[in-house]
């Protein structure tokens, strides 16, 4: 019985939406949407070194971004020799596979990495709720179910949280950002040992 | 009709910059490139790397350095823009990645196996394989260009064709690694040295 009490906490607690669990202070504002500026400019190709760290398994290549349009992006991971492993194209909500190596043709791995490319390169998420938490400022959004957190600090976008459920499944981070391009970004999968770190060339 | 002269011209251009080679001299080229390879104990140079995709801006450069001793000891270094080594031995690939070191295994990776393999041959440009690729001579003022297209059909979905030209004196000064979209990564080789003493540190990994 005293364990009770204890229980009831901790389920309340398991049921909890991401922003009471992070204690987000809401703010009345609503609606309108958020920019993520990073790969926006169709003049400029965006091209990062990639490692990319599955369970013990380390993979590098290069990955290059490209904004061909509203709403229309390009995604491509070669070899450090130039080989294409996959290149996708994002446009108008669809997803087309244009090419990628037949080791990686797995529903499962093309699914995975559509959603974290997709979320990289969505532009202009309308906002569902707008929070405050210490000095930064989070707007949650929405994905095919999945709640997403935009972290802004000084006006600049510096992480994105991916939720399920209330609970932190996957981070995007930006940093060392000059004139609208971030130089290092990370994402981190927090359920599944998967990492992508890119970094600008 | 300026237009049409201008198109003639340009025409008449192209067919003279690039034209087929009698099979006399492809036979002659062959020979020459074969003779080079087997006489090639080692060689260094350094390289740019373009990688080009039509729906870029600009095409992406790499600057690094090769070394290769035979028979298929190979080191291919990237110093610009990233600091990246892949030594080729066997079926290992020995990689340095920003300081990072790790190997992999592709005896079972059919693929890169044979990309390696490719990779290996093209730097002495000896890939004169009937049997495995379908392959064109041309003439491009002193040097000769030949294209070497995969028979088999999953490489050739992963490489459509390599390019490769050659020098007056059979050595290649450039490979072009043409992807079924058509888009290509070349690469220009520049201060090549051969056969000189290439101690084995350089391939410690």
């Amino acid at each position: 019985m005293r364990y009770l009490p204890i229980s009831l906490l901790f389920l309340i607690w398991a049921c909890a939406s991401y922003p009471e669990r992070n204690n987000f202070q809401s703010m009345e504002t609503s609606g309108g949407s958020i920019t993520n500026p990073y790969f926006s400019n169709p003049k400029k190709d965006y091209v990062y070194k990639a490692d990319i760290n599955l369970y013990k398994k380390n993979f590098s290549g290069i990955l290059i971004l490209k904004k061909l349009g509203v709403q229309h992006h390009r995604v491509v991971f070669t070899t450090e020799l130039g080989n294409t492993i996959f290149d996708f194209s994002f446009r108008d909500g669809d997803f087309r596979v244009n090419h990628i190596l037949s080791e990686m043709n797995k529903k499962m791995v093309i699914n995975l990495l559509k959603k974290d490319f997709r979320t990289l390169v969505t532009e202009n998420p309308s906002v569902l709720n707008r929070f405050a938490s210490e000095d930064r400022f989070i707007f949650e959004t929405e994905m095919a179910k999945w709640k997403n957190y935009y972290y802004t600090i000084d006006r600049k976008l510096e992480k994105i949280v991916q939720t399920k459920n209330g609970k932190k499944k996957v981070s995007f981070i930006f940093s060392s950002v000059d004139a609208e391009v971030a130089k290092n970004i990370q994402i981190l999968h927090h359920n599944i040992k998967l990492s992508i770190r890119l970094k600008a060339i | 009709m300026r237009n049409l002269i201008f198109l003639l011209w340009f025409t008449v251009c192209s067919v003279y910059a690039q034209s087929e080679m009698s099979a006399g001299d492809a036979r002659a080229l062959e020979a020459k490139v074969k003779k080079t390879a087997n006489t090639t104990e080692t060689i260094t140079s350094s390289f740019r790397q373009y990688k080009h995709m039509d729906f870029l801006s600009n095409d992406i450069e790499s600057l690094g350095k090769l070394s290769f001793k035979a028979p298929n000891l190979v080191k291919w270094e990237y110093t610009e823009p990233f600091a990246y080594s892949v030594i080729f031995e066997e079926e290992t690939l020995y990689i340095n990645n920003e300081g990072n070191k790790s190997d992999m295994d592709i005896g079972s990776n059919k693929l890169f196996k044979r990309l390696n393999q490719l990779i290996t041959n093209s730097i002495k440009g000896d890939l004169f394989n009937t049997d495995e690729f379908h392959i064109d001579y041309f003439k491009k003022g002193n040097d000769s260009e030949v294209h070497f297209a995969p028979k088999d059909e999953d490489f050739a979905s992963f490489i459509k064709a390599f390019h490769i030209t050659f020098n007056g004196n059979g050595e290649v000064t450039e490979v072009k690694m043409l992807e079924p979209s058509n888009d290509y990564t070349r690469i220009v080789f520049t201060d090549r040295k051969t056969n000189q003493s290439l101690p084995d540190a350089v391939f410690a990994h």
